[in-house]
């Protein structure tokens, strides 16, 4: 098939199944039930780990876990969620909640919406459980 | 003799066919699910293997063309020489797909394929781009050596890579029972896609799920144990090229560390994803034998003999 005609059939066909996708009502975030469904969202990525902590954002869109190996963040991606031990991590305040950059090629900037007394309480849960 | 390019013919099937699931699915509420940018990505990622290919169609044709020159025989161009070329074609695909999940180097190129959450038709797309980096074409030169044309190889190739395009579903539940004996099937793949400890490196089929009951690597799909789809620890990303590049840049950082002997830095290459020289990390035996511990009753099912 030439490409002239190969490639716009390739760009129109992801076009109209990503625009049928979200049309469909599939484009909403994961929200977090409660801290029982982050702390099993956690354990699905961390089994067997002794989650002594759970703080859920009032978002519902991401969860502080406290355990044994230091903290932990469980947070929505698309309609899942991904688990994130904070080593190495550093944490920055920010107006609308607080950024952590994690030394993983993955995950390197993640910006987590919380207001103000929530960041400042996850900022300090974070460097406390570190230490 | 040509062949026709059958994955190029097939974009516009896959197409058809990923609207069809995404309305079933929307209108029975069942079947699997989808997500937009989970969707995109895998898309965007599977334009990106088409235009790896094309890029890399030189070496991979020079390579092949290059082995031809020596081969022992010329097996010709008869309908059933392209049957028993499609077999042995997915025999090597058996044996690619094994060390694509064994040997990290080449799990770089593949662990993409796994990187997403779901299952379906779309995740048949999220295709590798660095597939040529793996040097796996080494493992067609038996074929060619044995007089089965470069041509008929790249053909049988595109065959195996469409079979395995309809799959990639939760639509279909299991199908009759001789299918599912020989063929590989939705079922059969769903393990080869679930993160479970049960079902790591199971499956490893690209057509004939033969090869896994042979080679002992066949885990049947369990009602008790429904396959979670994706990653051991799954990406914080949806960019195709950190998800193309990340385990790459992953090695890379592994073989940089400071303190480590060369066959330790080799082995962070060579060794099965997982692998680490102190240990801090689980490779997917470590994996199975602390979920045996954790669940003793499930010693010795499926996909836990051994341990």
């Amino acid at each position: 098939m030439p490409l002239y005609i190969l490639g716009p059939a390739v760009v129109l066909g992801i076009g109209l199944i990503v625009l049928l996708t979200h049309l469909l009502g599939f484009s909403r975030a994961y929200a977090f039930v409660d801290e029982e469904d982050a702390r099993v969202r956690w354990l699905r990525e961390w089994p067997g780990d002794e989650v002594r902590e759970v703080v859920l954002a009032a978002d519902r869109r991401a969860a502080l876990v406290s355990t044994p190996s230091g903290p932990g963040v469980v947070w929505a991606l698309g309609a899942d969620t991904v688990a994130k031990r904070l080593t190495r991590a550093e944490v920055r305040r920010l107006a609308d909640g607080l950024r952590i950059d994690l030394p993983d090629f993955t995950a390197r900037h993640l910006r987590l919406r919380l207001d103000r007394t929530e960041a400042a309480a996850w900022a300090h849960r974070i460097a406390g459980i570190s230490t | 003799m040509t062949y026709p390019d059958v994955v190029q013919y097939a974009v516009p099937l896959f197409v058809v066919l990923v609207l069809a699931e995404l309305i079933y699915i929307r209108l029975t509420g069942e079947g699997g699910r989808y997500e937009t940018r989970d969707a995109l990505t895998s898309l965007v990622m599977g334009a990106g293997n088409v235009i790896s290919g094309i890029l890399f169609a030189g070496v991979t044709l020079g390579f092949f063309f290059w082995l031809w020159q020596f081969r022992f025989f010329d097996l010709g161009h008869a309908w059933y020489v392209v049957v028993i070329a499609f077999i042995l074609d997915d025999l090597r695909y058996y044996w690619v797909h094994r060390l694509g999940h064994r040997v990290r180097w080449v799990w770089a190129s593949h662990v993409n394929h796994h990187s997403s959450q779901h299952y379906n038709l779309t995740t048949a797309l999220r295709q590798t781009w660095t597939g040529i980096f793996t040097f796996m074409i080494v493992l067609s030169a038996p074929m060619i050596l044995l007089g089965f044309h470069p041509y008929m190889i790249l053909f049988v190739g595109g065959l195996n890579l469409v079979y395995q395009f309809w799959i990639h579903t939760e639509a279909i539940v299991k199908l009759p029972r001789w299918f599912e004996a020989v063929m590989n099937t939705p079922s059969h793949h769903r393990v080869h896609h679930g993160r479970n400890a049960r079902y790591l490196d199971a499956n490893y089929a690209g057509v004939f799920i033969i090869w896994d009951k042979w080679f002992g690597t066949y885990v049947p799909e369990l009602e008790a144990d429904a396959p979670d789809y994706g990653l051991v620890h799954n990406l914080g990303t949806f960019n195709p090229i950190r998800i193309a590049f990340h385990e790459w840049v992953a090695i890379a950082r592994d073989m940089m560390k400071p303190g480590l002997s060369w066959r330790q830095r080799l082995n962070y290459a060579l060794k099965p994803p997982g692998w680490s020289h102190d240990n801090s990390r689980n490779p997917s035996e470590v994996i199975k034998a602390k979920y045996v511990e954790m669940n003793p009753d499930v010693r010795g099912t499926p996909g836990f003999e051994g341990y």
